[in-house]
């Protein structure tokens, strides 16, 4: 049986279990403490002395992220000492900063900034020329780094420490002078980069590949589920719905992946963003290949269907689709028309059990499990492995295939599209604009991103929702559901 | 004026340092009368002498030590804080040059006492010649059996080692010191955890200054009263001063504490030298306020009398400023010697101490107007408690204290500089 | 007679001959007025508050918001970073901005394309109010002619290096830094003297 202590915060009474600080109580109640150098996934620093609280009965201020809930104790947040304390603790922050805010991406989601317009708001007094530091630096794939914004809150320091364990980040030198960076010619090499840039408080730490794209007041973010790998880290999509435009990817905490995610699901917004992007369906039915609305091509497809035999026909299927797609498709196809050639389509290249100890699964489909059950749902056999090669061979006339959203998961993606030239006639249905060039596809119907659509994944460790999704990225573009229901309406009228 | 000197005993004598010296003068006795007590026994010993921390902060050593918690079968440590650091004081290079072997002494029976069985002495790296004797006094303690494993047939074990800093007065706080013998930045760690429960390699630690450990040996040959003949109720014992500035005899002088400041300036030290005046007197080191002649004549040096002042008695560095210093240009040596120690930690500290930097420079540039006096003040009260640990409060005060004690000669300089406003 | 309210009498119908009057009287009223009106401005009797532009001069005052410029650094280059202040605090949404990374450090973000959409832009100075390094100003030329079916889109090109502009004009922030007890800032004063001057022809 755990202990809880009951203390006294601006008044109210709050119990929690023993050893909680007075910072993770105050979050919990949720009282504001002003805060740079603590984080919740990482250890106590203590260092930026800007989360100082007033405990009745101590002569000088404490900091709330190191101090113990203890039974009686009182503590005050909105004492006139506090505010004094705020204020000089900020103007401490600003002396050596540099007035960058027009050209730094944190603009706007800026710790110094937010907390400046709280609980600052004072008239600075500093009139001293101040201190000068390397400033865009590159020192990962993914990171710029500018150690003169830096307010040395040791967060990314600690991260290296803790979370990567790859201890590639130092702050060299003592006093005005400390600097944060990396050890002489080394750079960092994990595949959790981008996540310093989402601790740091500061624009010390940008985003190369957001760098200058956009203002962050600008975008709109939305719950999502990484579609990368079956770990399905929950994630913020970031973007502008009214250009149909999407900009980046930020984790969100959760059980699952805690507050971080993985470089590699940084860019699954780029493959929704309009350029690269199916914007039209295609049908070659009546002879050459030509764009034309989705309503048309799936009215094609369905006198198509119409006219074969269920014998002749075939489905392929990747696992990165939700579980409510499957389930229309497979009542579609299988249950309702007989269609009892389903094969998988995963990239041969793979080894699905590999764990890199962090987040990252070898598994690059969002939802392996749930396809398995949708089928072992319909009566047909679950078979993990890649089943493409078996289609090829087989000799369908009508082939519907539902390609993987993630084109970049599949490395052998090229390769396995070509071989389908041999069957007569392919429907992709597919978010990317490439399948345009292959000449094997005839038929082509364009498909919804993973941040537009709702429904859920089966990850690793459980069941993962899309719950908000974004407008559709063009007028033409469907999920799985959609299109079956149109199918159906199409055919029932054949 | 003869004092009686303890921790300087061997002073002056022939082969000063060498162990022989030591025993010949009725040394490692007290080690062994410690190994026949009980170790509470010895803390309570050491709390009813009343015996305060040397190094600055004055911490009831006895207090101190009662903290570390019973033995659980892991290591523990116990570290002599040599780093002397303290701008004026240079009491603890002398003892390690002319008694090391007390150093010794005291660490054997602070370590029996708490259950440590490794010790280091940290010296600054600034004491080439100092750390040659220590080492020299180890090697020579070694020798004679008074350390290694079990021994004279005590079954105490402790091993002694040296270790110096490499030039930061932040690595004489002991949390900046135990990072720093853990092989890192010398950054001082939070506290809570105390280093009594969480120290070295998170191990309980006990840290203590050179000369604290010198008062051991005394303390457990004669007993808590002879140990208070000396000194005050609240500040009982002896404590060596080092007394700098334009004196006639300056030096490092074992006095009781208690004993008068005007008495050990005129009368030990032989008062100011070539006709000067005492401007002011810094009694505790760089980071002291200052006392004012007026204070000076009454002032006796003890914890109480200091902190009544307004200042405080701290490692015990007495400087003289005399009437033809001037004022702004010792403000500006403790700006600078602050803004360039400061580890950097926390804010505050680092932007605070490189702004006063800054602001005192401006001054003597001539960049600066009258308004910067008052804004020093300011940074400086803002400085005050609110950091990890003691060096930005160290940084403050004195910064206060100029501007409070001299503040209309600083502004007569800036306009007599001609800055603009 | 409580309840009774006398009420004018309605109006008669007039007959034919009556409106004719009617309708003549005020249009022949309403002539006098304007051949008198034109009698005394062409015998010079009476000013007419025509402004006979170009040959005239058309006096706008110092704070009059005409045609954007976007200011340049002391060495040539367009002041703004891109920082994206304007296009956000324009009602009519019509400064589009792509940054870009600058070659050299110093300067390190720009705008690789800066555009106004003129038929959009309401001129109410908005993005001069908000611009915190004084890179866009709404400066004195009024005259903005052109055809349906041009591109009525000023690119960063024409903002900040037109002919008119002579050369380009230095954002007060930089001449801040060069001289910084003034208010005084004669480079760009003078230019946009010239600018307003240049209306006149």
């Amino acid at each position: 049986m755990s202990e809880t202590v009951t203390f006294k915060l601006n008044g109210k009474d709050v119990s929690v279990p023993k050893g909680w600080t007075v910072m993770k109580a105050a979050a919990k109640e949720g009282v504001e403490i002003p805060h740079f150098c603590y984080h919740e996934g990482l250890s106590i620093a203590g260092v930026c002395r800007f989360c100082m609280v007033k405990v009745e009965g101590r002569p000088k201020l404490e900091i709330a992220c190191n101090l113990q809930a203890t039974e009686g104790m009182v503590v005050s947040t909105t004492e006139d000492e506090v505010k004094e304390a705020h204020k000089w603790a900020l103007e401490f922050h600003l002396i050596n900063h540099p007035l960058d805010c027009p050209i730094c991406d944190q603009a706007g989601e800026c710790s110094l900034q937010d907390y400046y317009m709280s609980v600052g708001k004072y008239e600075s007094e500093m009139t001293r020329p101040k201190v000068l530091k390397p400033k865009a630096l590159d020192v990962g794939d993914q990171l710029v780094l500018d150690t003169e914004r830096c307010i040395l809150c040791s967060r990314c320091v600690r991260f290296e420490e803790e979370i990567t364990k790859t201890d590639a980040l130092g702050i060299f030198n003592r006093g005005d002078r400390a600097t944060i960076g990396t050890y002489p010619d080394k750079r960092l090499e994990h595949n959790y980069q981008t996540n310093l840039v989402d601790i740091c408080p500061v624009g010390a730490f940008t985003s190369k590949d957001f760098r200058f794209k956009q203002r962050v007041w600008f975008l709109k973010d939305k719950k999502a589920i990484c579609p990368g790998c079956s770990t399905g880290c929950e994630v913020d999509v970031y973007g502008k719905p009214e250009d149909s435009h999407y900009y980046r990817i930020k984790p969100r905490h959760s059980e699952v992946n805690g507050h971080w995610m993985c470089d590699k699901g940084r860019y699954y917004y780029d493959h929704m963003n309009p350029v690269g992007r199916l914007r039209k369906a295609i049908s070659g039915i009546e002879g050459s290949r030509k764009f034309v609305d989705t309503d048309e091509a799936i009215a094609d497809l369905a006198r198509k269907i119409s006219n074969s035999s269920v014998s002749d026909m075939a489905l392929l299927v990747s696992p990165q689709y939700t579980n409510e797609e499957y389930a229309a498709l497979l009542e579609f196809f299988v249950t309702q028309m007989g269609v009892k050639n389903v094969y998988q389509w995963r990239e041969p290249t793979e080894s699905t059990e590999d764990f890199d100890g962090i987040l990252y699964r070898g598994d690059h489909n969002a939802n392996t499990a749930g396809l398995a059950a949708a089928l072992k749902a319909v009566g047909l056999e679950n078979n993990i492995e890649n089943q493409f090669d078996d289609l090829a061979k087989s000799g369908a006339k009508l082939v519907v295939a539902l390609a993987p959203e993630l084109s970049s998961t599949y490395p052998s993606l090229k390769e396995q599209i070509n071989k389908l030239e041999e069957l007569p006639f392919v429907s992709m249905w597919t978010i990317d604009g490439k399948v345009f060039e292959y000449p094997g596809i005839n038929h082509a119907i364009p498909m919804k991103g993973f941040a537009e659509k709702k429904g859920s994944f089966i990850g690793h460790s459980g069941v993962r929702k899309l719950e908000q999704p974004f407008p559709a990225g063009n007028e033409h573009a469907r999920d799985l559901v959609e299109t079956v229901e149109a199918l159906t309406k199409v055919m029932a009228h054949l | 004026m003869t004092h009686e000197k303890i921790i300087l005993a061997t002073e002056g004598k022939e082969n000063q340092r060498s162990i022989d010296t030591y025993l010949a003068n009725g040394g490692y006795t007290a080690i062994k009368k410690a190994a026949k007590m009980d170790r509470k026994a010895i803390i309570d010993l050491v709390k009813a002498s009343g015996l305060r921390g040397r190094g600055g902060a004055g911490f009831p050593t006895g207090l101190k030590w009662s903290f570390v918690p019973p033995d659980d079968g892991k290591p523990k440590y116990l570290i002599c804080n040599n780093d002397e650091s303290e701008p004026g004081t240079f009491k603890d290079r002398h003892i390690s040059s002319v008694n090391p072997h007390m150093i010794i002494e005291g660490m054997l029976i602070g370590g029996y006492t708490v259950g440590a069985e490794k010790g280091y002495i940290y010296s600054r790296w600034e004491f080439q010649l100092e750390i040659g004797y220590l080492e020299q006094a180890i090697k020579e303690a070694y020798e004679a059996g008074f350390l290694g494993q079990n021994i004279f047939g005590s079954g105490i074990n402790f091993e002694l080692d040296h270790y110096s800093g490499a030039g930061a007065y932040i690595c004489g706080e002991e949390t900046g010191l135990i990072s720093s013998l853990e092989g890192k930045k010398g950054q001082p760690k939070l506290k809570p955890p105390f280093p009594a429960l969480e120290g070295y390699l998170r191990r309980p630690t006990v840290v203590n200054n050179t000369e604290t450990f010198c008062n051991i040996p005394h303390i457990i040959t004669h007993g808590a009263e002879v140990f208070r003949r000396y000194g005050t109720e609240k500040s009982p014992g002896t404590k060596l001063f080092s007394i700098s500035g334009a004196l006639n005899r300056p030096g490092v002088y074992e006095v009781p504490l208690g004993y008068s400041l005007k008495k050990l300036i005129e009368e030990d030290c032989g008062g100011l030298k070539d006709g000067k005046k005492i401007k002011a007197v810094v009694p505790g080191g760089m980071s002291a306020p200052l006392l004012m002649p007026a204070q000076v004549e009454t002032a006796t040096l003890d914890y109480e009398c200091m902190q009544e002042m307004g200042s405080m008695l701290g490692s015990g560095a007495i400087m003289i400023i005399d009437d033809q210093q001037d004022v702004v240009d010792l403000l500006r040596i403790t700006t600078d010697f602050f803004a360039h120690e400061s580890c950097g930690q926390c804010t505050p500290c680092r932007e605070g101490t490189g702004w006063l930097k800054n602001l005192v420079n401006g001054i003597l540039e001539g960049t600066e107007g009258p308004a910067a006096v008052d804004r020093i003040y300011q940074v400086a009260d803002h400085m005050e408690g609110r950091t990890i640990c003691a060096l930005s409060d160290a940084a403050a005060w004195p910064a206060k204290s100029y501007v409070k004690n001299f503040g209309e000669e600083i502004k007569a300089y800036i306009e007599k500089k001609g800055n603009r406003a | 007679m409580a309840g009774v309210i006398k009420v004018a009498s309605p109006p008669e119908d007039n007959n034919l001959f009556q409106k004719g009057y009617g309708y003549i009287s005020t249009i022949s009223q309403g002539m006098w007025k304007t051949w008198s009106i034109f009698w005394e401005q062409i015998t010079g009797k009476e000013k007419t508050n025509t402004l006979e532009w170009p040959e005239a001069p058309a006096n706008y005052s110092d704070r009059f918001k005409g045609k954007h410029f976007l200011t340049r650094r002391p060495d040539g280059q367009v002041r703004c970073t891109a920082c994206f202040l304007c296009a956000t605090h324009c009602p009519a949404d019509c400064i589009h901005i792509e940054a870009g990374q600058h070659p050299t450090n110093e300067i390190e973000k720009y705008p690789v394309r800066f555009e106004i959409d003129i038929l959009r832009c309401v001129f109410c100075g908005f993005c001069e109010e908000a611009c915190p390094v004084d890179a866009i100003r709404l400066g004195p030329e009024y005259a903005m002619t052109g055809n349906y079916g041009e591109k009525w889109v000023y690119t960063k090109d024409y903002l900040a290096d037109r002919t008119q502009l002579q050369g380009g004009i230095t954002s007060v922030k930089d001449e801040q830094e060069k001289h910084p007890t003034t208010d005084h800032h004669p480079n760009g004063e003078e230019k946009i003297k010239a600018l307003a001057r240049h209306m006149q022809h």
